[in-house]
């Protein structure tokens, strides 16, 4: 299996040129430029293991450019999971960009992040999920290259869960509460071949290797995600990916599923 | 209260009226993407003074026009590329001239403007003059080790005029741009 997920990422970094950073489970160190907001809507579809029902999570999110090194996001998480749709609770994220060597088609940039989520949700699995599952906290870094038009970026952070509410403590123990949280991610620009005008949709295709180690048992669970975008009007996204778990040993009531993402960014809007 | 002055002094300086400078050409580093490029041409839209700007998405650089008679600032055009989550990797200005006689290391004031070249051989030019600013933070990193090595004069490391610009009859910290040909 080890080979097959060394295959995988060798392809992924061998990708030649066109490639970009605007990736779907994970952030780039790059931030959106400062006074603008973006709206998005995110649409989860995953299907429960043991029940073999179909869950439906609805996060629409806020974005907003403070300068040019601050960046902060604002979500909802809205679910039908406990058989009728609720509201589940929201995050909040924040990212730094510290660090930044820029050439012509290409650059290396760090970021530092940290995430805060409420959730009033059951807690009905170990892996910790601050997407509409878990209350917690995240701190995390990302480095991401772009060269020649080919970005890679990585993303090392630490969770910590904390109980979703009096009503839903986590049950696990204390050692199940911390955890490991991993990415690679890569993509390519498929078209247009060539950049005229701003108008030009772009179709980008993305692989994301997801990974998540608890602190202390070591128990894992490793996904991939690829995905396909879209960008129109140079403003406009829309993602479509399919998310499925290539080891599940930290274990999850549902890894597998679609995703699809609308986003609409307003430049220059304060 | 020195500080104080010399910041007052920089800004008339900075802001005076520049009906001479024809375009500047901006280069910008760390992008690839269409909604990149297009989130520097929005945030330089923004500027009052700028009449007209022609993208080019696959060199990521973008020629700007002014309204006749505008204050023109290539600092603040500066920030407008950096706010967008970008850098400048290259800044070309057409200026219309009358006269300009050019030496290395030639410190002159030029329609509200203090220029510093260096890297140029003694020349004289008429009605028109197209250079590069080649100071901090308008290079990419590899070019900035480069233009460094070019002068050894104080004014070049921080952009503000030293003892070293003793031809400049402005008070000292004053913004003085450096260029090349």
């Amino acid at each position: 299996m080890m080979k097959f997920y060394a295959f995988i990422l060798m392809q992924c970094i061998c990708l030649t040129a066109y490639t970009q950073e605007l990736f779907t489970f994970t952030e780039p160190a790059s931030n959106m430029a400062a006074r603008t907001i973006g709206f998005r809507a995110n649409s989860i579809v995953m299907q429960e293991h043991d029940t073999k029902q179909m869950n439906f999570h609805f996060l629409p999110e806020v974005m907003i450019g403070i300068s040019k090194k601050w960046m902060l996001h604002a979500e909802a998480f809205i679910s039908n999971r406990s058989e009728k749709v609720n509201f589940e609770g929201a995050s909040i994220y924040g990212k730094y960009r510290f660090f930044s060597v820029d050439e012509v088609h290409s650059h290396l940039r760090l970021a530092a992040f940290a995430k805060w989520a409420k959730n009033n949700s059951d807690i009905h699995q170990l892996a910790i999920d601050l997407n509409g599952h878990n209350s917690g906290y995240e701190m995390g870094m990302v480095c991401t290259k772009l060269k020649n038009k080919m970005a890679l970026s990585t993303t090392a952070s630490f969770l910590h869960a904390l109980d979703n509410g009096s009503a839903h403590p986590f049950v696990y123990g204390a050692s199940y509460r911390n955890v490991l949280s991993y990415s690679i991610s890569v993509g390519k620009l498929m078209l247009p071949k060539e950049y005229i005008r701003y108008n030009q949709t772009n179709l980008n295709l993305m692989l994301e290797l997801l990974g998540q180690t608890n602190w202390k048992s070591g128990k894992t669970f490793i996904d991939l995600a690829p995905v396909v975008q879209f960008i129109f009007l140079s403003k406009i996204r829309a993602d479509i990916s399919y998310r499925f778990s290539l080891s599940n040993d930290l274990y999850r009531s549902a890894s597998n599923g679609a995703l699809v993402r609308l986003e609409y960014n307003f430049f220059n809007a304060f | 209260m020195r500080k104080t002055i010399i910041l007052v002094l920089s800004f008339f300086c900075c802001f005076c009226v520049s009906a001479q400078i024809k375009n500047v050409t901006i280069q910008a580093s760390g992008l690839t993407c269409s909604m990149c490029s297009n989130a520097i041409f929005k945030s330089l839209q923004t500027l009052e003074e700028v009449d007209s700007i022609t993208p080019n998405i696959k060199t990521s650089s973008f020629i700007i026009v002014f309204k006749s008679g505008s204050s023109i600032n290539f600092d603040r055009l500066k920030k407008k590329v950096e706010n967008a989550g970008f850098f400048v990797a290259r800044m070309d200005v057409q200026m219309a001239i009358d006269t300009l006689s050019l030496y290395n290391d030639v410190h002159i004031e030029r329609n509200g403007f203090l220029f510093h070249f260096v890297h140029v051989t003694e020349q004289t030019l008429r009605n028109e003059i197209n250079f590069r600013i080649i100071d901090k933070g308008y290079l990419t990193t590899k070019e900035s080790k480069r233009f460094a090595a070019y002068t050894s004069m104080p004014c070049y490391a921080t952009g503000l005029t030293e003892a070293c610009c003793v031809h400049i009859q402005q008070p000292l910290g004053t913004r003085i741009y450096h260029a090349t040909l």
